[in-house]
């Protein structure tokens, strides 16, 4: 047995899961341990094998990278410990530590990676989908990846009824502060996938503030949660820079909002970058906090029964939680499914690399959607809603699945 | 007084000479019967099974050969028919949510998983009994049976995750213990599966049954080393229709163990009293950044049932009455379900706020007569002056069961082995006293080296002819125990 504490990620992961005592409570709760549930699934097991490869228990190698990117990272875990062990955070940094140390077993998410550092490429991709749709050829990809879009004028013209339709909407009385420069944070899964939904942000917003639109970067968590942190850090400076002019940034991507809420913490260390980074991530809104803040009403109160699901980068991620509900109260009659804030399955690439295991948590979420009776379900990020679209086609339009800016 | 070093960092326990090993034709076999996805064996898989919620290290030799995870009893029947062919070594486990090192497995072999198993079988509502495979989690039993108004009262810490087997193998208690026992007051018969593959079905529904030998009994705490057990029938009570909380502060440790034997002499018995020294309260309020009373040196927090409102009430003037008289500070009772809640939440959190003072958090389990608690707890205060280790003590006041926590380093040598002087003086105390080495926890790896002290030889004897009656070839979970 050595010891590999000399490794700098190790060491830090091995640190991350001291406080585990090993209980078991996490394995009530972690969705993967629901969908396979032998050990090495549970946040204990991968817990345990941190410490373990740290303790040089256990040799690095493919099944050991395989156990740690079997995580969704949707801290479920996290929030159930007695001991709050931040197994997510853990893994990011065993990831990257065997990716370094293993270098190409993780070809896949270099490429993809390498595909989401590229603006330009983004665009073209958001551009190809919009033409795709047009010509219904979405429906050949794989993974759901180029999915349906349900537009706000398909639910309005579902749902708001003549009654709706004879109020008009109420304007938004907010008194909006000359000096708030808000800015909009145009994550790379609304811009390729979801471009309706983020045009409906950005006419939200106009009902606001005067928002000012950047060219910006990915935020890096797909770089992040599979050991190109060199590349999370040169995207996250390249943001930061970006929105130094910005008093708020509004991000409707879950995932987005949360790794730029988080990004002071990745420059803890460096003396150049870790005020601003700080002063950055404090900037960050998510849309609906946002908008609970500055008094936002509905554009329109509507006829439908809605429920909501929480993504985990937005409900343990930044803990917002009641925010989109209110807005949703106010928007329709809202009903709460069972376990809202479980994980769908989606967790960035994790449903394309574990297709029948995100299918089976899908599953769940499925039946906890149809039981609630809701006929749309609204959500805040659009790895969920990719997911949440192959659920309402599965439930063969029992239910719609929409993000929250197409609703309220 | 205590010579052997303790087995928490280097196992030394008894083993049988030599053991079968699992061959590939044993291993298809066994996949035959369980299904190839339910048999285990990538190392990393095997590394999962290795460990428990005890501070037993991870070590790469405690890995099993092999994971099984039956469905049936047949399953399990067919598996131990082979294990016992070739003397296979075989670990019961059900969520590993042991403190001891019970479902670690010491000489490879099978890890028998038991988490599949979650059928309950059957509610007797009339009989007031249920039936549950080994598998089913105790937080999935008590709902089931509270939905038709029925309890089942054991309430192990571990409740939400650890399952029925484990808690009848191991005897769990818990806070209620005080008024309503511990899992073996409950158990009213067993399925075991033994070591030669036998299926055993022992008690009834009977009440009064005193038919030949008590083996349910002898299963009950049997820590896997007699038998799978592979399915319970527990008995229930009715479910106390009201439920309180009270808070009480104290100047000392005694005034609160003190009231506590009062209520239980006046026959006031609440249905959990937890006590708390100054040391918890301490970390409880650092944790959750609450204040605290500085004349508190204890805390007492007590639930009440029972029929009504008014018969809560009642209870509770009673017990502030008793309290008063035995120099209470301070006395509070929870106006609400939130309030309640928080006041649980300060003890339920309270190993989590221990542990978050140091970077390991040794919690033992010892239990002594109900009337040597502040004795004891002296005599621990003791033990941490002499050797310069903090030590919190919390623990079930209504049943003498202590959970004494030493706040240390084990990464560090010089820390390690004072660590080892206090565990042993511990023990040493609880012996003294008239206790023993485990109220609950049992005795698995950490605790033999004190298992002939607590016993004797005579008793150790006996144990080992148990043992070699119901498992000659000694394949079920060796080297527990002693």
């Amino acid at each position: 047995m050595h010891e590999n504490l000399n490794e700098p990620l190790l060491r830090s992961a091995r640190k991350a899961v001291a406080p585990c005592d090993r209980c078991g409570s996490c394995l009530t709760v972690c969705p993967l341990f629901g969908a396979r549930d032998v050990e090495a699934s549970s946040a204990r097991g991968k817990n345990a094998i941190t410490r373990a490869l740290a303790d040089g228990v256990i040799e690095p190698g493919p099944d050991v990278l395989k156990a740690v990117n079997f995580c969704l990272l949707c801290r479920a875990c996290v929030d159930n410990c007695p001991s709050k062990v931040q197994t997510d955070e853990a893994m990011v940094d065993v990831r990257q530590y065997l990716w370094e140390k293993t270098g190409g077993m993780n070809a896949k998410y270099r490429a993809v990676g390498g595909f989401l550092k590229n603006n330009a490429l983004v665009k073209l991709a958001a551009q190809s989908l919009a033409l795709c749709r047009k010509f219904g050829l979405n429906r050949v990809f794989p993974y759901g990846m180029a999915p349906d879009e349900y537009t706000r004028a398909h639910f309005l013209a579902a749902f708001a009824g003549p009654a709706a339709l004879g109020q008009p909407a109420p304007r938004t009385d907010i008194d909006v502060r000359a000096s708030s420069r808000v800015a909009y944070f145009h994550g790379c899964g609304m811009r390729m996938m979801f471009p309706e939904a983020a045009s409906e942000t950005l006419e939200i917003l106009r009902g606001t503030t005067r928002p000012v639109l950047k060219d910006n970067l990915c935020c890096g968590l797909p770089h992040l949660a599979h050991g190109l942190r060199g590349d999370f850090l040169a995207l996250a400076r390249k943001n930061i820079a970006l929105y130094d002019d910005a008093d708020i940034v509004v991000s409707d991507c879950a995932s987005c909002g949360g790794t730029l809420k988080h990004m002071a913490a990745w420059f803890a260390d460096d003396p150049l970058w870790r005020d601003r980074a700080t002063a950055f991530s404090r900037k960050v809104m998510d849309l609906t906090e946002y908008l609970v803040k500055v008094g936002y009403r509905p554009r329109l109160k509507v006829d439908a029964l809605l429920t909501y699901h929480d993504p985990c980068h937005l409900v343990r991620g930044q803990g917002i939680r009641s925010e989109p509900r209110d807005l949703l109260r106010a928007t329709g009659r809202f009903v709460e499914m069972r376990d809202p804030d479980t994980c769908c399955g989606g967790a960035g690439s994790f449903h394309m690399d574990y297709p029948a295991v995100a299918a089976k948590i899908l599953g769940k979420k499925r039946r906890n959607i149809e039981e609630s009776g809701a006929k749309v379900v609204v959500t805040g990020c659009p790895g969920c809603l990719i997911q949440l679209n192959k659920a309402a086609k599965a439930g063969k339009g029992r239910f719609k699945a929409m993000h929250i800016s197409q609703v309220i | 007084m205590m010579t052997r070093r303790l087995t928490l960092f280097a196992p030394e326990p008894y083993l049988p000479e030599e053991m079968g090993m699992i061959t590939d034709k044993i291993k298809h076999q066994i996949r035959s019967i369980v299904g190839p996805e339910n048999a285990l064996d990538s190392d990393l898989d095997r590394f999962g099974y290795s460990y428990d919620s005890s501070y037993v290290p991870l070590r790469p030799e405690n890995k099993p050969d092999l994971v099984v995870r039956p469905l049936t009893a047949r399953e399990v029947s067919s598996v131990m028919a082979l294990a016992s062919e070739h003397e296979i070594p075989v670990t019961p486990r059900g969520a590993a949510s042991g403190r001891t090192g019970g479902s670690i497995p010491l000489r490879g072999g099978i890890s028998l998983c038991l988490d599949r198993m979650t059928r309950i079988v059957e509610l007797d509502e009339g009989n007031m009994m249920v039936t549950a495979e080994a598998g089913v989690r105790t937080i999935d039993l008590y709902n089931h049976c509270a939905a038709k108004g029925l309890f089942f009262p054991p309430d192990p810490a571990s409740w939400k995750f650890s399952t029925i087997g484990g808690n009848v193998a191991e005897n769990a208690g818990g806070m209620r213990a005080v008024k309503y026992g511990v899992t073996s007051n409950y158990v009213m018969g067993l399925e075991v599966v033994l070591a030669d593959g036998t299926i055993l079905k022992t008690g009834g529904k009977a009440l009064k049954n005193v038919t030949g030998y008590d083996l349910k009994s002898l299963f009950t705490g049997s820590e896997g080393t007699l038998g799978i057990i592979t399915q319970a029938l527990l008995r229930l009570i009715p479910m106390p229709k009201k439920r309180g909380t009270l808070q009480v502060m104290f100047g000392s440790l005694e005034e609160g163990c003190t009231t506590v034997h009062r209520m239980l002499q006046a026959a006031i018995v609440p249905a959990a009293a937890e006590i708390m020294d100054r040391f918890s309260l301490e970390a409880v309020a650092k944790y959750r950044g609450t204040s605290l009373d500085p004349t508190a040196q204890a805390c007492l927090i007590m639930e009440i049932d029972g029929e009504s409102d008014e018969a809560l009430a009642s209870q509770a003037r009673q017990i502030q009455a008793v309290a008063e008289g035995c120099g209470a500070l301070a006395f509070r009772v929870a106006q609400s379900q939130q309030e309640s809640d928080e006041l649980w939440a300060a003890r339920r959190g309270l190993s989590s706020a221990v542990a978050s003072l140091a970077p390991t958090r040794l919690g033992e389990d010892i239990s002594v007569p109900r009337d040597a608690f502040p004795e004891v707890v002296r005599r621990i205060r003791v033990i941490s002056e002499k050797y310069g280790l903090p030590i919190a003590v919390y623990g079930h006041a209504g049943d003498g069961n202590i959970h004494p926590s030493i706040l240390c380093d084990l990464g560090n040598p010089e820390q390690e082995k004072r660590v080892h002087g206090a565990v042993d003086e511990i023990f040493a105390a609880a012996l003294a006293v008239g206790g023993t080495l485990s109220g609950e926890h049992g005795i698995g790896i950490t605790k033999q080296p004190y298992i002939t002290q607590a016993l004797g030889d005579a008793g150790i004897k006996t144990l080992i002819a148990v043992k070699k009656a119901l498992d000659p070839k000694g394949i079920l979970n060796p080297g527990k125990i002693w």
